[in-house]
């Protein structure tokens, strides 16, 4: 038997051949595995530590929003989000499906982020608690929660437009977003080494940076001022449906914003179901034609220049001619003011009168006053989107222009440069900047900033801010801004009625913007309201029957609300008398204008172009601002009327308005009506006779 | 016990080098197993000590399989190659009957008595290798003649593969086919036989493939793992990240990060890419240099083999370590085409570590034979 057989020569080579390439693999494998753990090592080890930690913000608690009180207007709540570890979802397709509907996202999406290879992943965010508690309900493997800070506003549309709002993480508008860099803090940072399924590794690297809390701003604003101030508003919005209303309350002293508010406004809790022009904080923003109020001024330019002297003669004939040009004054349809002094000028608000004024102060010299109390340019208020206005140029300003100047036409404000020229009036002659954040502080409390008052510059001095004031009162106890009055206290107001400006340019017939600035005590004045009507789609068009009453609201209140006392001496001045004008034929509007310069007040009943009756009747001797009952009626309500609620009224006080409407009346019992028939409201031909039954207070308990 | 095996070769003493190898790289694959299952094995199972306890099982198991063939006259296997054969076909067809096939990841590997699972794929290999080298060690047939010579290997080989493939294991089929090529290599066919193979079976590689298209994509992006890292790449990089921050000595034993969950198999399949990571270059060019050691003497026992069917057993058995220990670094170094094999004598294998070590019995016991 042949030995050594088995390895011939050809087995024997193959063999070797075989270990050769084996030694050959083993060669290279170990040269590629030197390039990737020495050559390349520092690039792969860098990507690796990259993938292995993991960073997760530590969100810093955002500051809150306090008003001047310290009560809250914007804080901080927890709310869901919703995350996933696509490591651990097995069934994605299945979660994907359960979650769209509670999750309003498309199924497709869901799915991507689901099958995403990375830690974690945000499936939504800030999600509400019924879809949390859904989602907990599934029972998914892989999806947890995590507690994220959410904006809450908890007066909602309270100074929503000063606040304003915020987006998933940072402000997007108002405060939130002018100081999100002190509101925000700085976020902490957590890096850990994970897992590949994102979880800590217990023994692994980590490392804590804290986050630095936001801090607390500290309004000016006041809460209560800020909530009187926004429910007079909507009062108004519901009664004469105007577009629109800007109102700022201020202390005059030191430009602190105590409320500052427009309508329509919005929920800053969920802004995204308000159309955007709601957003902005239109009292800043907005530019419009002043008008009248725009006459202070002009007058405190006049007083400072030694141009007014409140007894000289004046006589409005109802228009004046500048440089060929025909300008009415308002009263130009009965004939002008006639003669008058320049004291009844401003109360009377009369064009021509101002005219004069502006012309012996020259034109360059009014646009000097009118730059120094901070018209067309910003005032410096430490809130977005301030709005400048247009003023005429020195070049443009030619005599006409100089003209319409004087009594605010053709130039154009922001309802905070108004504020701010009259509070300059109110405070002895100071133009102050005005603001809205007082203070600053850090989460620990301590005050990181402070506003102090600023002033910009002294524009007149004290003793025409006095002059100014002092006029300013007279319209109000005897002018056209007797609807403001308030019983005790002395102040001081403008009214203003200013044609709207279309977008050719062109005046709009029928809308006006009707406002009135004032403040109180004019003694030592400590509130100022400016407030801004626009274009009421109800009732008169006229600042002394639309936003005087307002203020008049709105300062009753806010006064009480300040504690601020009554000046003692008023209640001892005899009150003046006035004569009772004939309204009667005359329509709406003139009879406003008549009883306004009369110093009475109106109040209309019923409604109508017409005026059909008055009480007390004309002739009559009345104390000043007593209150003018004008019946209004029209061609088409001749021959039925509605029938009036009595109930409450004396005999005499229902008989007078029954003969008004041109019913007649059955009365028995006597002391105030009770009951009535037929029942108010409901449509009676002329001359029916209403039954109507009054008792005494008294009596009605023994009745039963 | 010489003289009982046979009267006209004298028997020496195992090939001690083998030896040696074997225990070295199966202990040290206990203490990596261990290292890299004990994390996910915790996170898993809520018990550390799974993979360590189950690897040790069947690394006793397989000494015990490793002494017994080493003992074993390796020329009475021949009796045995039709009933392995026989056995393997059959356990290859039961992974498909439910109830006794187990189904994990969506492959049907396994086979479970009791709790006992096994991959039939490892007896398969084993059978077809002892098969092959049987069949080509006959005398009475002709090797230049295709049909008399390769053709009946190559027909149990495709019957195995396509069953391995359907599992799927195209890795586990590609290194068996890969081994018995080896063999039949050895044997001595002529090289125009080799090349007629090649252009048979080239049509078919194609079709396998361009018929998945991810497994063309998966195949490819060895190449540049970072156009996809998320998906085909992710495996790669994975890999990348643990020899890359291990460096030239490691970051230590135990304290490897990716293996973590970021590795998929740590302790199989990627297992190299842990050692990598806590041993550094020193740890992996080490094992290299085991299994390098390891070919060496098993083509040496080949060579030295008193006949045929033992040189071509040694070849057979030296190749199946061979072809999957440098496939598998090779995959894990991102150096060929991912498939899916593991690292023989050191991943968590079960079954697969009992039939290494006891092949490697066999190989013990040939070298006892060497001239």
């Amino acid at each position: 038997m042949k030995r050594n057989t088995v390895a011939s020569t050809t087995v024997r080579r193959r063999l070797i051949f075989l270990f050769g390439c084996a030694v050959l693999a083993v060669f290279a494998l170990t040269l590629r595995l030197f390039w990737i753990q020495v050559v390349i090592a520092g690039d792969l080890r860098a990507k690796a530590w990259d993938q292995l930690m993991r960073r997760e913000r530590v969100i810093a608690p955002r500051g809150d929003i306090f008003d001047r009180s310290g009560r809250l207007l914007a804080g901080s709540a927890s709310s869901v989000s919703v995350l996933a570890y696509p490591a651990q979802i097995t069934d994605k397709e299945e979660a994907a499906r359960l979650l769209a509907p509670i999750l309003a996202l498309d199924e497709a999406v869901l799915l991507e982020r689901l099958s995403r290879r990375t830690g974690g992943v945000y499936l939504r965010r800030k999600i509400s608690e019924e879809a949390a508690l859904e989602i907990r309900k599934l029972e998914l493997a892989g999806i947890r929660f995590t507690l994220e800070p959410k904006r809450y506003y908890p007066h909602n549309n309270l100074a929503s437009q000063l606040i304003g709002f915020m987006g998933l993480d940072d402000g997007r508008s108002g405060l939130e977003y002018k100081y999100e860099q002190e509101l925000r803090g700085r976020d902490g940072l957590i890096t850990f080494e994970s897992d590949g399924l994102g979880r800590q590794i217990p023994q692994g690297v980590q490392n804590y940076t804290p986050p630095l809390d936001g801090n607390d701003l500290f309004l000016t604003i006041d809460r209560n001022i800020q909530f009187i101030v926004e429910q007079e508003m909507e009062r108004t919005m519901l009664e004469l449906q105007p577009k629109g209303i800007n109102v700022i309350a201020l202390d005059p002293r030191s430009g602190e914003v105590l409320a500052i508010a427009g309508t329509p406004s919005f929920n800053p809790n969920n802004f995204a179901d308000y159309p955007e022009k709601n957003w902005r904080l239109s009292p800043i923003t907005d530019t419009f034609e002043p008008g009248s109020t725009f006459k202070l001024v002009t007058l405190a330019a006049a007083i400072e220049e030694g141009q007014f002297r409140a007894n000289e003669g004046f006589y409005c004939a109802g228009s004046t001619v500048v440089a060929g040009r025909i300008i009415g004054c308002w009263t130009r349809s009965r004939g002008g003011h006639g003669a008058i002094d320049f004291t009844e000028v401003v109360l009377g608000s009369c064009n021509p009168g101002f005219i004069t004024l502006g012309q012996r102060i020259t034109a360059p010299k009014l646009l000097q006053y009118i730059e120094a109390f901070g018209f067309g340019q910003r005032s410096g208020i430490d809130a977005i989107g301030e709005g400048v206005g247009i003023l005429f140029t020195p070049e443009q300003l030619g005599p006409v222009e100089a003209a319409t100047t004087t009594f605010g036409q053709g130039i154009s404000v922001t309802p905070l440069q108004q504020v701010m020229a009259v509070a300059a009036m109110a405070n002895g002659g100071y133009l102050m900047r005005p603001y809205v954040v007082r203070e600053i502080r850090d989460s620990q409390g301590a005050i990181v900033r402070k506003n102090e008052p600023q002033v910009v510059r002294r524009v007149v001095s004290g003793e025409t801010a006095r002059e100014v004031t002092r006029i300013m009162e007279l319209v109000v106890t005897e002018g056209s801004g007797i609807n403001a009055f308030i019983e005790g206290y002395r102040l001081a107001g403008k009214t203003g009625t200013a044609q709207k400006i279309g977008a050719d340019g062109r005046y709009i017939a029928g809308e006006y913007i009707l406002s009135f600035i004032g403040f109180a005590p004019a003694e030592d004045p400590q509130v100022l309201i400016y407030i801004a009507v626009d274009a009421p789609q109800v009732g008169v068009q006229w600042g002394s029957l639309v936003a005087a009453p307002m203020f008049k609201q709105m300062m009753e209140r806010i006064l009480a609300y300040l504690d601020i006392p009554p000046a003692g001496n008023t209640e001892n001045v005899p009150p003046k008398m006035v004569n009772v004008p004939d309204l009667v034929g005359l329509t709406v509007d003139e009879a406003s204008a008549l009883l306004d310069t009369a110093g009475l007040r109106i109040r209309f009943i019923g409604s109508g172009g017409e005026i059909l009756n008055q009480t007390p009747k004309a002739g009559a001797k009345v104390p000043l601002h007593t209150q003018i009952l004008i019946h209004l009626g029209g061609a088409g309500t001749q021959s039925e009327v509605l029938v009036p609620a009595l109930t409450g009224k004396t005999m005499r006080e229902a008989g007078e308005i029954l003969g008004w409407l041109g019913l007649r009346m059955n009365g028995s019992g006597s002391g105030m009506a009770v009951s009535q028939d037929p029942e108010p409201q409901s449509l009676v031909p002329k001359d029916t006779i209403i039954n109507v039954k009054f008792v005494t207070p008294g009596e009605r308990e023994e009745e039963r | 016990m010489a003289g009982r095996i046979s009267r006209n070769i004298k028997t020496k003493e195992a090939d001690f080098i083998i030896l040696f190898t074997t225990l070295t790289l199966v202990s040290f694959g206990i203490v990596m197993v261990f290292s890299s299952s004990l994390w996910i094995a915790e996170a898993g199972r809520g018990d550390s000590f799974f993979h360590l306890r189950r690897q040790a099982i069947w690394a006793l198991l397989g000494l015990a399989g490793m002494f017994f063939f080493s003992n074993y006259d390796y020329r009475k296997l021949k009796r045995w190659v039709n009933v392995a054969l026989l056995a393997s076909l059959f356990l290859l067809l039961a992974v498909f009957i439910p109830g006794v096939g187990v189904e994990i990841n969506a492959a049907r590997r396994w086979i479970g008595v009791g709790g006992l699972t096994g991959q039939p794929s490892d007896l398969a290999r084993v059978a077809l290798l002892l098969f092959a080298a049987a069949y080509l060690s006959r005398k009475d047939i002709r090797m230049n003649k295709f049909l008399e010579g390769p053709f009946p290997v190559l027909a149990v080989l495709g019957l195995f593969f396509i069953l391995i493939l359907l599992q799927p294991d195209l890795g586990t089929a590609l290194a068996m086919a890969a081994t018995i090529m080896i063999i039949i290599f050895a044997a001595g066919i002529p090289l125009y036989q080799l090349g007629l193979i090649a252009a048979l079976s080239l049509p078919a590689s194609l079709y396998l493939m361009v018929s998945e298209p991810y497994r063309l994509r998966r195949m490819m992006s060895f190449l540049d793992p970072w156009a996809d890292p998320l998906n085909t790449g992710y495996q790669i990089i994975q890999s990348l990240y643990a020899l890359g921050p291990g460096g030239l000595f490691g970051v230590g034993l135990g304290r490897g990060r990716q293996k973590l969950f970021f590795l998929p198999e740590p302790h199989s399949d990627f297992i190299f890419a842990v050692i990598g990571e806590e041993l550094g270059f020193i740890g992996t060019s080490s094992v290299l240099l085991l299994y390098l050691l390891l070919l060496w003497r098993g083509f040496k026992v080949a060579l030295m083999a008193p006949d045929s069917f033992g040189s071509l057993l040694a070849t057979g058995i030296t190749a199946m370590i061979g072809v999957q220990a440098l496939i598998n670094i090779g995959v894990v170094t991102g150096s060929i085409p991912v498939t899916g094999i593991n690292l023989p004598l050191i991943s968590a294998g079960g079954s697969s570590l009992f039939f290494t070590l006891s092949s490697i019995g066999i190989l013990l016991n040939i070298s006892k034979y060497s001239r």
